[in-house]
Protein backbone atom coordinates (compact mmCIF):
# COMPACT_ATOMS: atom_id res chain seq x y z
CA UNK A 1 0.00 0.00 0.00
CA UNK A 2 1.60 3.63 -1.36
CA UNK A 3 1.39 5.51 1.34
CA UNK A 4 2.63 8.61 2.20
CA UNK A 5 5.59 7.61 4.62
CA UNK A 6 6.44 11.40 5.56
CA UNK A 7 3.07 11.78 6.56
CA UNK A 8 2.90 8.93 8.47
CA UNK A 9 6.05 8.77 9.94
CA UNK A 10 5.33 12.46 11.05
CA UNK A 11 1.80 11.44 12.36
CA UNK A 12 3.47 8.43 13.97
CA UNK A 13 5.39 10.68 15.96
CA UNK A 14 2.23 11.57 17.88
CA UNK A 15 0.27 8.43 17.67
CA UNK A 16 2.88 5.88 17.74
CA UNK A 17 2.37 6.11 21.98
CA UNK A 18 -1.28 5.83 21.49
CA UNK A 19 -0.97 2.76 18.75
CA UNK A 20 1.33 0.52 21.04
CA UNK A 21 -0.66 1.33 23.90
CA UNK A 22 -3.68 0.40 21.73
CA UNK A 23 -1.75 -2.75 20.53
CA UNK A 24 -0.72 -3.79 23.79
CA UNK A 25 -3.99 -3.40 25.49
CA UNK A 26 -5.55 -5.57 22.60
CA UNK A 27 -2.70 -8.09 23.13
CA UNK A 28 -3.72 -8.42 26.47
CA UNK A 29 -7.52 -8.71 26.04
CA UNK A 30 -6.65 -11.09 23.33
CA UNK A 31 -4.24 -13.33 25.80
CA UNK A 32 -7.08 -13.32 29.00
CA UNK A 33 -9.70 -13.42 27.15
CA UNK A 34 -8.55 -16.53 24.83
CA UNK A 35 -9.57 -17.03 21.67
CA UNK A 36 -11.96 -19.50 22.42
CA UNK A 37 -13.94 -16.83 24.70
CA UNK A 38 -15.22 -15.34 22.06
CA UNK A 39 -19.15 -16.23 22.36
CA UNK A 40 -20.36 -17.83 18.82
CA UNK A 41 -23.27 -15.61 18.89
CA UNK A 42 -21.04 -12.58 18.85
CA UNK A 43 -21.95 -10.85 15.54
CA UNK A 44 -19.93 -7.62 15.56
CA UNK A 45 -16.56 -9.55 15.80
CA UNK A 46 -15.18 -10.43 12.51
CA UNK A 47 -13.47 -14.20 12.38
CA UNK A 48 -10.45 -14.25 13.94
CA UNK A 49 -8.71 -15.96 11.56
CA UNK A 50 -9.23 -13.10 8.85
CA UNK A 51 -5.97 -11.01 9.53
CA UNK A 52 -6.11 -8.81 6.55
CA UNK A 53 -9.49 -7.61 7.01
CA UNK A 54 -9.12 -7.06 10.57
CA UNK A 55 -7.29 -4.06 9.91
CA UNK A 56 -10.29 -2.70 8.26
CA UNK A 57 -11.15 -2.88 11.98
CA UNK A 58 -9.04 -0.57 13.26
CA UNK A 59 -9.80 1.61 10.54
CA UNK A 60 -13.09 2.25 12.54
CA UNK A 61 -10.52 3.82 15.39
CA UNK A 62 -8.40 5.91 13.56
CA UNK A 63 -9.28 6.18 9.67
CA UNK A 64 -5.99 6.77 7.78
CA UNK A 65 -3.29 6.70 10.07
CA UNK A 66 -3.92 3.65 11.73
CA UNK A 67 -3.14 1.27 9.15
CA UNK A 68 0.09 3.15 7.90
CA UNK A 69 1.21 3.19 11.50
CA UNK A 70 0.15 -0.89 11.80
CA UNK A 71 1.82 -1.23 8.41
CA UNK A 72 4.67 0.94 9.35
CA UNK A 73 5.52 -0.61 12.68
CA UNK A 74 5.06 -4.11 13.05
CA UNK A 75 3.93 -7.07 10.79
CA UNK A 76 4.27 -9.46 13.27
CA UNK A 77 1.56 -8.41 15.75
CA UNK A 78 -1.12 -8.13 13.55
CA UNK A 79 -2.26 -11.74 14.76
CA UNK A 80 -2.75 -9.99 17.37
CA UNK A 81 -4.00 -6.83 16.42
CA UNK A 82 -6.50 -9.11 14.24
CA UNK A 83 -7.79 -10.74 17.63
CA UNK A 84 -7.49 -8.43 19.37
CA UNK A 85 -9.14 -6.03 16.85
CA UNK A 86 -12.07 -8.43 16.39
CA UNK A 87 -13.78 -7.51 19.53
CA UNK A 88 -14.19 -4.03 18.50
CA UNK A 89 -17.19 -4.02 16.42
CA UNK A 90 -17.41 -2.04 13.20
CA UNK A 91 -19.93 0.21 14.90
CA UNK A 92 -17.81 1.92 17.02
CA UNK A 93 -17.45 5.87 16.64
CA UNK A 94 -14.14 6.15 15.66
CA UNK A 95 -13.31 8.81 18.03
CA UNK A 96 -9.75 8.04 19.54
CA UNK A 97 -9.32 8.29 23.20
CA UNK A 98 -6.61 10.20 24.43
CA UNK A 99 -2.95 9.62 25.48
CA UNK A 100 -3.32 10.02 29.57
CA UNK A 101 -6.47 7.24 29.24
CA UNK A 102 -5.40 4.76 26.95
CA UNK A 103 -2.04 4.25 28.88
CA UNK A 104 -4.07 4.07 32.04
CA UNK A 105 -5.75 2.14 31.14
CA UNK A 106 -2.92 -0.31 29.52
CA UNK A 107 -1.69 0.04 33.11
CA UNK A 108 -4.86 -1.28 34.74
CA UNK A 109 -4.74 -3.99 31.80
CA UNK A 110 -1.65 -5.47 32.55
CA UNK A 111 -2.12 -5.58 36.10
CA UNK A 112 -5.03 -7.35 35.21
CA UNK A 113 -3.10 -9.64 33.60
CA UNK A 114 -1.14 -11.02 36.51
CA UNK A 115 -4.87 -11.87 38.13
CA UNK A 116 -6.31 -15.23 37.20
CA UNK A 117 -6.92 -15.41 33.71
CA UNK A 118 -10.21 -13.56 33.87
CA UNK A 119 -12.58 -12.48 30.90
CA UNK A 120 -14.27 -10.44 33.99
CA UNK A 121 -11.10 -8.17 34.50
CA UNK A 122 -11.08 -7.30 31.19
CA UNK A 123 -14.47 -6.46 30.61
CA UNK A 124 -14.17 -4.57 33.84
CA UNK A 125 -12.12 -2.67 32.46
CA UNK A 126 -13.75 -0.72 29.51
CA UNK A 127 -16.90 -0.47 31.51
CA UNK A 128 -15.98 1.61 33.88
CA UNK A 129 -17.53 4.70 34.85
CA UNK A 130 -15.30 7.35 33.16
CA UNK A 131 -16.55 9.16 30.28
CA UNK A 132 -13.77 8.89 27.99
CA UNK A 133 -13.56 5.72 27.28
CA UNK A 134 -16.24 5.81 24.60
CA UNK A 135 -15.06 3.43 22.12
CA UNK A 136 -14.44 0.43 24.93
CA UNK A 137 -17.64 0.28 26.70
CA UNK A 138 -19.27 -0.01 23.59
CA UNK A 139 -17.17 -2.75 22.45
CA UNK A 140 -16.96 -4.97 25.77
CA UNK A 141 -20.97 -4.42 26.78
CA UNK A 142 -21.92 -6.50 23.69
CA UNK A 143 -19.35 -8.80 24.97
CA UNK A 144 -20.13 -8.89 28.21
CA UNK A 145 -24.04 -9.28 27.51
CA UNK A 146 -23.15 -12.10 25.54
CA UNK A 147 -21.56 -13.68 28.62
CA UNK A 148 -23.28 -14.11 31.39
CA UNK A 149 -21.37 -11.84 33.96
CA UNK A 150 -22.35 -7.94 34.82
CA UNK A 151 -19.72 -5.48 34.64
CA UNK A 152 -18.75 -4.12 38.19
CA UNK A 153 -16.63 -1.59 39.43
CA UNK A 154 -13.09 -2.39 39.92
CA UNK A 155 -11.30 -1.70 43.82
CA UNK A 156 -7.67 -2.37 44.34
CA UNK A 157 -8.15 -3.25 47.60
CA UNK A 158 -10.16 -6.33 46.01
CA UNK A 159 -7.90 -7.75 43.44
CA UNK A 160 -6.56 -10.40 45.85
CA UNK A 161 -9.98 -11.35 47.08
CA UNK A 162 -11.47 -11.78 43.19
CA UNK A 163 -8.61 -13.88 42.23
CA UNK A 164 -9.52 -15.65 44.86
CA UNK A 165 -13.13 -15.88 44.55
CA UNK A 166 -12.99 -15.94 40.94
CA UNK A 167 -11.19 -19.32 41.31
CA UNK A 168 -13.83 -20.86 43.51
CA UNK A 169 -16.37 -23.05 41.91
CA UNK A 170 -19.50 -21.12 40.63
CA UNK A 171 -22.18 -20.30 42.61
CA UNK A 172 -25.23 -17.97 42.38
CA UNK A 173 -24.38 -14.92 43.90
CA UNK A 174 -27.49 -12.46 43.62
CA UNK A 175 -25.75 -9.18 45.01
CA UNK A 176 -27.36 -6.62 46.29
CA UNK A 177 -27.35 -3.04 45.95
CA UNK A 178 -25.06 -1.25 48.50
CA UNK A 179 -23.04 1.86 47.24
CA UNK A 180 -19.75 0.05 46.98
CA UNK A 181 -21.16 -3.52 46.06
CA UNK A 182 -21.64 -4.84 43.04
CA UNK A 183 -25.08 -4.77 41.67
CA UNK A 184 -26.34 -7.35 39.89
CA UNK A 185 -29.93 -7.85 39.55
CA UNK A 186 -30.35 -10.73 37.45
CA UNK A 187 -28.08 -13.18 39.57
CA UNK A 188 -30.89 -15.51 40.17
CA UNK A 189 -30.89 -16.34 36.11
CA UNK A 190 -27.37 -16.75 35.52
CA UNK A 191 -25.35 -19.85 35.81
CA UNK A 192 -22.41 -18.48 38.45
CA UNK A 193 -21.49 -14.67 39.31
CA UNK A 194 -17.96 -14.35 40.55
CA UNK A 195 -18.36 -13.21 44.00
CA UNK A 196 -16.67 -10.00 44.64
CA UNK A 197 -16.01 -9.07 48.07
CA UNK A 198 -16.53 -5.20 49.23
CA UNK A 199 -14.31 -3.64 51.11
CA UNK A 200 -13.01 -4.25 54.85
CA UNK A 201 -14.91 -7.46 54.43
CA UNK A 202 -13.16 -10.74 55.13
CA UNK A 203 -12.13 -12.55 52.08
CA UNK A 204 -11.61 -15.99 52.87
CA UNK A 205 -13.71 -18.73 51.21
CA UNK A 206 -15.53 -19.77 53.67
CA UNK A 207 -17.44 -16.24 54.32
CA UNK A 208 -17.34 -16.07 50.70
CA UNK A 209 -19.59 -19.14 50.44
CA UNK A 210 -21.65 -17.85 53.53
CA UNK A 211 -22.42 -14.23 51.96
CA UNK A 212 -23.30 -15.67 48.82
CA UNK A 213 -25.90 -18.36 50.63
CA UNK A 214 -27.18 -15.73 53.03
CA UNK A 215 -27.44 -12.97 49.64
CA UNK A 216 -29.43 -16.34 48.05
CA UNK A 217 -31.65 -16.34 50.37
CA UNK A 218 -32.44 -12.60 51.50
CA UNK A 219 -33.24 -12.69 47.86
CA UNK A 220 -35.23 -15.33 48.08
CA UNK A 221 -37.30 -13.41 50.87
CA UNK A 222 -37.57 -10.53 48.76
CA UNK A 223 -39.26 -12.16 46.01
CA UNK A 224 -41.91 -13.54 48.92
CA UNK A 225 -42.11 -9.99 50.33
CA UNK A 226 -43.16 -8.40 47.02
CA UNK A 227 -45.51 -11.68 46.35
CA UNK A 228 -47.63 -11.62 49.52
CA UNK A 229 -49.32 -8.29 50.00
CA UNK A 230 -48.33 -6.07 52.88
CA UNK A 231 -45.23 -7.60 53.82
CA UNK A 232 -43.10 -5.11 52.22
CA UNK A 233 -43.60 -2.90 55.33
CA UNK A 234 -42.51 -5.86 57.49
CA UNK A 235 -39.36 -6.03 58.92
CA UNK A 236 -37.24 -8.87 60.25
CA UNK A 237 -37.94 -12.34 58.60
CA UNK A 238 -39.95 -14.03 61.51
CA UNK A 239 -42.73 -11.80 61.34
CA UNK A 240 -42.52 -11.74 57.55
CA UNK A 241 -42.63 -15.52 57.57
CA UNK A 242 -45.60 -15.56 59.87
CA UNK A 243 -47.38 -13.09 57.34
CA UNK A 244 -46.63 -15.84 54.32
CA UNK A 245 -47.77 -18.44 55.99
CA UNK A 246 -50.82 -16.84 56.94
CA UNK A 247 -51.67 -15.75 53.01
CA UNK A 248 -50.76 -19.28 52.05
CA UNK A 249 -53.05 -20.35 54.92
CA UNK A 250 -56.07 -18.25 53.57
CA UNK A 251 -55.38 -19.17 49.72
CA UNK A 252 -56.05 -22.62 50.71
CA UNK A 253 -58.69 -22.21 52.66
CA UNK A 254 -60.38 -19.72 49.88
CA UNK A 255 -59.65 -22.78 47.33
CA UNK A 256 -61.81 -24.98 49.46
CA UNK A 257 -64.56 -22.91 50.31
CA UNK A 258 -64.52 -22.08 46.03
CA UNK A 259 -64.78 -25.69 45.57
CA UNK A 260 -67.57 -26.09 47.70
CA UNK A 261 -69.31 -23.66 45.95
CA UNK A 262 -68.18 -25.40 42.82
CA UNK A 263 -69.37 -28.71 44.34
CA UNK A 264 -73.10 -27.26 44.56
CA UNK A 265 -73.14 -25.30 41.43
CA UNK A 266 -72.38 -28.51 39.29
CA UNK A 267 -75.14 -30.26 38.56
CA UNK A 268 -77.33 -27.76 37.74
CA UNK A 269 -74.98 -26.70 35.06
CA UNK A 270 -74.94 -28.20 31.24
CA UNK A 271 -71.06 -27.87 30.52
CA UNK A 272 -71.82 -28.43 26.94
CA UNK A 273 -73.88 -25.22 27.19
CA UNK A 274 -70.58 -23.41 28.27
CA UNK A 275 -68.40 -24.80 26.21
CA UNK A 276 -68.81 -22.99 23.76
CA UNK A 277 -68.28 -19.76 25.94
CA UNK A 278 -65.03 -20.78 26.81
CA UNK A 279 -63.84 -21.23 23.08
CA UNK A 280 -65.14 -17.89 22.12
CA UNK A 281 -63.51 -15.88 25.13
CA UNK A 282 -60.74 -17.80 24.21
CA UNK A 283 -60.64 -16.63 21.01
CA UNK A 284 -61.56 -13.57 21.39
CA UNK A 285 -59.73 -12.47 25.13
CA UNK A 286 -56.31 -14.26 24.55
CA UNK A 287 -54.73 -11.57 25.33
CA UNK A 288 -56.85 -9.48 27.91
CA UNK A 289 -56.68 -10.60 31.26
CA UNK A 290 -59.91 -12.11 31.31
CA UNK A 291 -61.00 -11.85 34.94
CA UNK A 292 -63.98 -9.99 35.31
CA UNK A 293 -64.81 -9.10 31.41
CA UNK A 294 -64.48 -13.14 31.31
CA UNK A 295 -67.54 -13.39 33.58
CA UNK A 296 -69.50 -10.87 32.43
CA UNK A 297 -69.04 -12.05 29.00
CA UNK A 298 -70.25 -15.51 30.18
CA UNK A 299 -73.31 -14.59 31.89
CA UNK A 300 -74.22 -12.06 28.80
CA UNK A 301 -73.85 -14.49 26.64
CA UNK A 302 -76.25 -16.99 29.04
CA UNK A 303 -78.96 -14.53 29.08
CA UNK A 304 -78.94 -13.81 25.67
CA UNK A 305 -79.46 -17.67 24.99
CA UNK A 306 -82.01 -17.87 27.81
CA UNK A 307 -83.85 -15.19 26.61
CA UNK A 308 -84.57 -15.72 22.96
CA UNK A 309 -85.39 -18.64 23.80
CA UNK A 310 -87.86 -17.76 25.94
CA UNK A 311 -89.18 -15.19 23.67
CA UNK A 312 -89.39 -17.80 20.68
CA UNK A 313 -90.72 -20.98 22.33
CA UNK A 314 -92.13 -20.79 25.78
CA UNK A 315 -94.31 -24.02 25.61
CA UNK A 316 -92.03 -26.20 23.66
CA UNK A 317 -90.06 -26.00 27.05
CA UNK A 318 -92.61 -28.63 28.78
CA UNK A 319 -93.58 -30.78 25.57
CA UNK A 320 -89.58 -31.27 24.45
CA UNK A 321 -88.41 -32.03 27.98
CA UNK A 322 -90.36 -35.31 28.19
CA UNK A 323 -89.29 -36.04 23.98
CA UNK A 324 -85.44 -35.29 24.46
CA UNK A 325 -84.76 -36.99 27.65
CA UNK A 326 -83.35 -39.82 26.80
CA UNK A 327 -81.37 -37.47 23.99
CA UNK A 328 -79.95 -35.52 26.96
CA UNK A 329 -78.54 -37.51 28.63
CA UNK A 330 -77.01 -39.64 25.76
CA UNK A 331 -75.73 -36.08 24.83
CA UNK A 332 -74.24 -35.52 28.38
CA UNK A 333 -72.55 -38.35 27.83
CA UNK A 334 -70.85 -38.22 25.16
CA UNK A 335 -69.20 -34.56 25.09
CA UNK A 336 -67.85 -34.54 21.86
CA UNK A 337 -70.32 -34.01 19.08
CA UNK A 338 -72.32 -31.08 20.96
CA UNK A 339 -68.86 -29.44 21.28
CA UNK A 340 -69.07 -29.22 17.63
CA UNK A 341 -71.62 -27.90 17.29
CA UNK A 342 -71.70 -25.20 20.12
CA UNK A 343 -68.26 -23.84 18.28
CA UNK A 344 -70.23 -22.72 15.17
CA UNK A 345 -72.76 -21.27 17.26
CA UNK A 346 -70.87 -18.82 19.42
CA UNK A 347 -72.98 -15.64 19.37
CA UNK A 348 -75.79 -16.56 18.08
CA UNK A 349 -78.60 -19.10 19.59
CA UNK A 350 -80.95 -20.63 17.03
CA UNK A 351 -82.71 -23.44 16.93
CA UNK A 352 -82.26 -26.92 19.00
CA UNK A 353 -78.66 -27.28 20.23
CA UNK A 354 -79.51 -24.23 22.33
CA UNK A 355 -82.56 -26.00 23.46
CA UNK A 356 -81.04 -29.06 24.59
CA UNK A 357 -78.35 -27.02 26.80
CA UNK A 358 -81.61 -25.29 28.44
CA UNK A 359 -82.93 -28.62 28.87
CA UNK A 360 -80.52 -29.74 31.24
CA UNK A 361 -81.22 -26.65 33.01
CA UNK A 362 -84.60 -27.76 33.57
CA UNK A 363 -84.21 -31.36 33.97
CA UNK A 364 -81.12 -31.01 36.74
CA UNK A 365 -82.79 -28.23 38.57
CA UNK A 366 -85.13 -30.89 40.15
CA UNK A 367 -82.00 -32.65 41.15
CA UNK A 368 -80.29 -30.13 42.34
CA UNK A 369 -82.98 -29.04 44.91
CA UNK A 370 -82.38 -31.63 47.24
CA UNK A 371 -78.73 -31.40 46.83
CA UNK A 372 -78.65 -27.38 48.14
CA UNK A 373 -81.02 -28.20 50.98
CA UNK A 374 -78.65 -30.73 51.96
CA UNK A 375 -76.19 -28.15 51.56
CA UNK A 376 -77.89 -25.55 53.43
CA UNK A 377 -78.72 -28.13 56.31
CA UNK A 378 -75.20 -28.57 56.74
CA UNK A 379 -74.21 -25.15 57.02
CA UNK B 1 -39.18 -21.56 30.69
CA UNK B 2 -37.24 -23.55 33.10
CA UNK B 3 -37.12 -23.19 36.91
CA UNK B 4 -35.09 -25.22 38.74
CA UNK B 5 -34.93 -24.80 42.02
CA UNK B 6 -31.65 -23.59 43.28
CA UNK B 7 -29.44 -25.21 41.02
CA UNK B 8 -25.43 -23.82 40.50
CA UNK B 9 -24.02 -25.22 37.75
CA UNK B 10 -20.40 -25.99 37.71
CA UNK B 11 -17.63 -23.91 36.29
CA UNK B 12 -16.93 -25.87 33.37
CA UNK B 13 -20.17 -26.04 32.34
CA UNK B 14 -21.22 -22.08 32.25
CA UNK B 15 -21.61 -21.89 28.64
CA UNK B 16 -23.56 -25.45 27.29
CA UNK B 17 -27.29 -24.37 29.02
CA UNK B 18 -28.84 -21.23 29.33
CA UNK B 19 -30.23 -20.87 32.99
CA UNK B 20 -33.12 -18.96 33.27
CA UNK B 21 -35.42 -19.19 35.96
CA UNK B 22 -38.38 -16.95 35.74
CA UNK B 23 -39.66 -14.74 38.44
CA UNK B 24 -43.19 -15.94 39.71
CA UNK B 25 -45.00 -13.32 39.16
CA UNK B 26 -44.77 -12.85 35.63
CA UNK B 27 -45.05 -16.90 35.19
CA UNK B 28 -48.62 -16.91 36.82
CA UNK B 29 -50.13 -13.39 36.76
CA UNK B 30 -50.21 -13.89 32.56
CA UNK B 31 -53.50 -13.50 31.05
CA UNK B 32 -53.03 -16.43 28.77
CA UNK B 33 -52.08 -18.35 32.20
CA UNK B 34 -55.08 -17.55 33.54
CA UNK B 35 -56.76 -18.73 30.51
CA UNK B 36 -55.27 -21.93 29.51
CA UNK B 37 -55.86 -22.95 33.81
CA UNK B 38 -59.14 -22.24 33.85
CA UNK B 39 -59.16 -24.29 30.39
CA UNK B 40 -58.02 -26.73 32.15
CA UNK B 41 -59.88 -26.63 35.22
CA UNK B 42 -63.31 -26.59 33.07
CA UNK B 43 -62.06 -29.74 31.36
CA UNK B 44 -61.35 -31.50 34.37
CA UNK B 45 -64.90 -30.56 36.03
CA UNK B 46 -66.54 -31.56 33.45
CA UNK B 47 -64.58 -34.63 33.47
CA UNK B 48 -65.10 -35.09 36.86
CA UNK B 49 -69.03 -34.83 36.44
CA UNK B 50 -69.25 -37.38 33.50
CA UNK B 51 -67.14 -39.76 35.41
CA UNK B 52 -69.32 -39.49 38.92
CA UNK B 53 -72.45 -39.90 36.74
CA UNK B 54 -75.69 -39.19 38.82
CA UNK B 55 -74.06 -39.14 42.27
CA UNK B 56 -73.23 -35.50 43.75
CA UNK B 57 -69.60 -34.32 43.31
CA UNK B 58 -67.89 -33.89 46.42
CA UNK B 59 -65.99 -31.03 47.09
CA UNK B 60 -63.01 -32.75 47.95
CA UNK B 61 -63.00 -33.94 44.40
CA UNK B 62 -63.57 -30.82 42.89
CA UNK B 63 -60.14 -29.46 45.23
CA UNK B 64 -58.39 -32.38 44.02
CA UNK B 65 -59.07 -31.45 40.15
CA UNK B 66 -58.69 -27.95 40.73
CA UNK B 67 -55.05 -28.94 42.26
CA UNK B 68 -54.03 -31.21 39.93
CA UNK B 69 -55.42 -28.54 36.83
CA UNK B 70 -52.86 -26.32 38.04
CA UNK B 71 -50.11 -28.88 38.71
CA UNK B 72 -50.02 -29.18 35.33
CA UNK B 73 -50.20 -26.00 33.88
CA UNK B 74 -47.15 -25.35 36.46
CA UNK B 75 -45.66 -28.22 33.64
CA UNK B 76 -44.69 -29.98 36.83
CA UNK B 77 -41.33 -28.36 36.92
CA UNK B 78 -41.78 -27.08 40.54
CA UNK B 79 -41.93 -30.04 43.65
CA UNK B 80 -44.81 -29.18 44.78
CA UNK B 81 -46.68 -29.36 41.28
CA UNK B 82 -45.12 -32.75 41.41
CA UNK B 83 -46.33 -33.33 44.40
CA UNK B 84 -49.52 -32.71 43.69
CA UNK B 85 -50.08 -34.55 40.58
CA UNK B 86 -48.35 -38.12 41.97
CA UNK B 87 -49.45 -37.62 45.57
CA UNK B 88 -52.32 -39.65 44.91
CA UNK B 89 -50.55 -42.64 43.01
CA UNK B 90 -49.38 -45.19 45.46
CA UNK B 91 -45.88 -45.33 43.84
CA UNK B 92 -45.40 -41.48 44.44
CA UNK B 93 -41.55 -42.01 45.37
CA UNK B 94 -40.76 -43.76 42.63
CA UNK B 95 -42.53 -41.47 40.04
CA UNK B 96 -41.64 -38.30 41.89
CA UNK B 97 -38.34 -39.53 41.47
CA UNK B 98 -38.66 -40.57 38.00
CA UNK B 99 -40.21 -36.96 37.20
CA UNK B 100 -37.16 -35.17 38.31
CA UNK B 101 -34.65 -37.65 36.15
CA UNK B 102 -36.90 -36.66 33.09
CA UNK B 103 -36.29 -32.88 34.02
CA UNK B 104 -32.86 -32.86 35.03
CA UNK B 105 -30.70 -32.80 31.88
CA UNK B 106 -27.39 -32.56 33.72
CA UNK B 107 -25.82 -35.38 35.92
CA UNK B 108 -25.76 -34.44 39.17
CA UNK B 109 -23.83 -31.86 40.62
CA UNK B 110 -20.44 -32.65 42.05
CA UNK B 111 -19.65 -32.77 45.26
CA UNK B 112 -18.90 -29.21 46.25
CA UNK B 113 -17.68 -27.93 49.89
CA UNK B 114 -20.41 -24.95 49.94
CA UNK B 115 -22.66 -25.85 47.83
CA UNK B 116 -26.21 -25.13 48.67
CA UNK B 117 -26.90 -26.21 52.24
CA UNK B 118 -29.46 -29.62 51.92
CA UNK B 119 -30.35 -29.98 55.28
CA UNK B 120 -33.81 -30.02 56.50
CA UNK B 121 -32.96 -27.32 58.46
CA UNK B 122 -31.69 -23.94 56.87
CA UNK B 123 -28.65 -22.99 59.55
CA UNK B 124 -29.87 -22.71 62.93
CA UNK B 125 -26.29 -21.09 63.48
CA UNK B 126 -27.15 -18.12 61.13
CA UNK B 127 -30.46 -17.78 61.97
CA UNK B 128 -32.91 -17.67 64.96
CA UNK B 129 -35.25 -20.32 66.49
CA UNK B 130 -38.07 -18.28 65.63
CA UNK B 131 -37.21 -18.47 61.92
CA UNK B 132 -36.68 -22.14 61.45
CA UNK B 133 -39.78 -23.19 63.52
CA UNK B 134 -41.63 -20.83 60.29
CA UNK B 135 -39.46 -22.71 57.40
CA UNK B 136 -40.45 -25.82 59.30
CA UNK B 137 -44.01 -25.13 59.17
CA UNK B 138 -44.19 -24.00 55.78
CA UNK B 139 -42.55 -26.73 54.45
CA UNK B 140 -45.25 -28.40 55.39
CA UNK B 141 -48.04 -26.34 54.12
CA UNK B 142 -46.30 -26.32 50.81
CA UNK B 143 -47.24 -29.80 49.28
CA UNK B 144 -43.58 -31.55 48.97
CA UNK B 145 -41.54 -29.36 50.27
CA UNK B 146 -40.32 -31.13 53.43
CA UNK B 147 -36.77 -31.75 53.56
CA UNK B 148 -35.94 -28.61 51.11
CA UNK B 149 -32.66 -26.30 51.85
CA UNK B 150 -34.26 -22.35 52.92
CA UNK B 151 -33.49 -21.09 49.58
CA UNK B 152 -35.03 -23.51 47.67
CA UNK B 153 -38.36 -24.23 50.17
CA UNK B 154 -38.41 -20.24 49.58
CA UNK B 155 -38.67 -20.31 45.72
CA UNK B 156 -40.82 -23.18 45.64
CA UNK B 157 -43.08 -21.18 47.93
CA UNK B 158 -43.30 -18.10 45.95
CA UNK B 159 -44.11 -19.99 43.32
CA UNK B 160 -46.95 -21.57 45.12
CA UNK B 161 -47.85 -18.38 46.42
CA UNK B 162 -48.38 -17.10 42.67
CA UNK B 163 -50.14 -20.18 41.36
CA UNK B 164 -52.39 -20.49 44.75
CA UNK B 165 -53.56 -16.67 43.65
CA UNK B 166 -54.17 -17.36 39.94
CA UNK B 167 -56.52 -20.61 41.41
CA UNK B 168 -58.08 -18.97 43.59
CA UNK B 169 -59.07 -16.15 41.02
CA UNK B 170 -60.54 -18.09 38.59
CA UNK B 171 -62.38 -20.48 40.29
CA UNK B 172 -63.63 -17.46 41.73
CA UNK B 173 -64.78 -16.13 38.22
CA UNK B 174 -66.03 -20.21 37.12
CA UNK B 175 -68.00 -19.98 40.03
CA UNK B 176 -69.48 -16.44 39.76
CA UNK B 177 -69.86 -17.35 36.08
CA UNK B 178 -71.88 -20.59 36.61
CA UNK B 179 -74.29 -19.21 39.61
CA UNK B 180 -75.25 -16.10 37.32
CA UNK B 181 -75.76 -18.58 34.25
CA UNK B 182 -77.88 -20.72 36.98
CA UNK B 183 -79.76 -17.90 38.22
CA UNK B 184 -80.93 -16.80 34.85
CA UNK B 185 -82.22 -19.88 33.84
CA UNK B 186 -85.63 -20.21 32.92
CA UNK B 187 -87.27 -21.98 35.44
CA UNK B 188 -88.00 -19.38 38.05
CA UNK B 189 -89.58 -21.63 40.24
CA UNK B 190 -86.38 -23.56 41.30
CA UNK B 191 -84.10 -19.95 40.83
CA UNK B 192 -85.25 -18.74 44.41
CA UNK B 193 -83.68 -21.45 46.21
CA UNK B 194 -80.53 -21.77 43.97
CA UNK B 195 -80.21 -17.92 44.51
CA UNK B 196 -79.97 -18.80 48.20
CA UNK B 197 -77.83 -21.07 48.00
CA UNK B 198 -75.23 -19.74 46.01
CA UNK B 199 -75.65 -16.27 48.07
CA UNK B 200 -74.46 -18.47 51.03
CA UNK B 201 -71.15 -19.11 48.89
CA UNK B 202 -70.74 -15.87 47.65
CA UNK B 203 -70.52 -14.57 51.11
Amino acid sequence: MALSSGAGSGNSGTYTPEITETLRFEEEIQSLMGVNLIPPGFECSPPVNAGSSSFTALLGLQPNQAVELLHELDPAPSPAIAAGASFRPFGCSPTFPSNASLIERATRLSVFATADGSPEGSSAIPSNSEGDHSPYPKSEPPDSDSKPRRPAKRKDADKSSKAKSLTKKGKCFPGDDDGDSFANLDADKLPYVHVRARRGQATDSHSLAERARREKINARMKLLQELVPGCSKISGTALVLDEIINHVQSLQRQVEILSMRLAAVNPRIDFTGLDNLFTAECGRAAAAGPGPGWTDGVIRRNQQQHHHYEHQQPIWHVDHQQQQQQQETAGWERDETPLHHHVFISGSSSGSPPGTSLFGYDSAASAALPLSSQLKSEI
Amino acid sequence: MISSPCSTSAAGRKKQRTYFRSPPESKWRSGSQQLIYGRRLFDALRAARSGGGRSAISSRDIKNAADSALALTAQAQTRWSRALLFGCCSRRKVLLKAAGKIRRRRPPRPARKFGGNASPEPTPMLKGKKVTDRLCVLSRIVPGCQKLSAPCLLEEAADYVAALELQVKTMRALADALCASSLSSPSRESAPSTAGACDEFAS
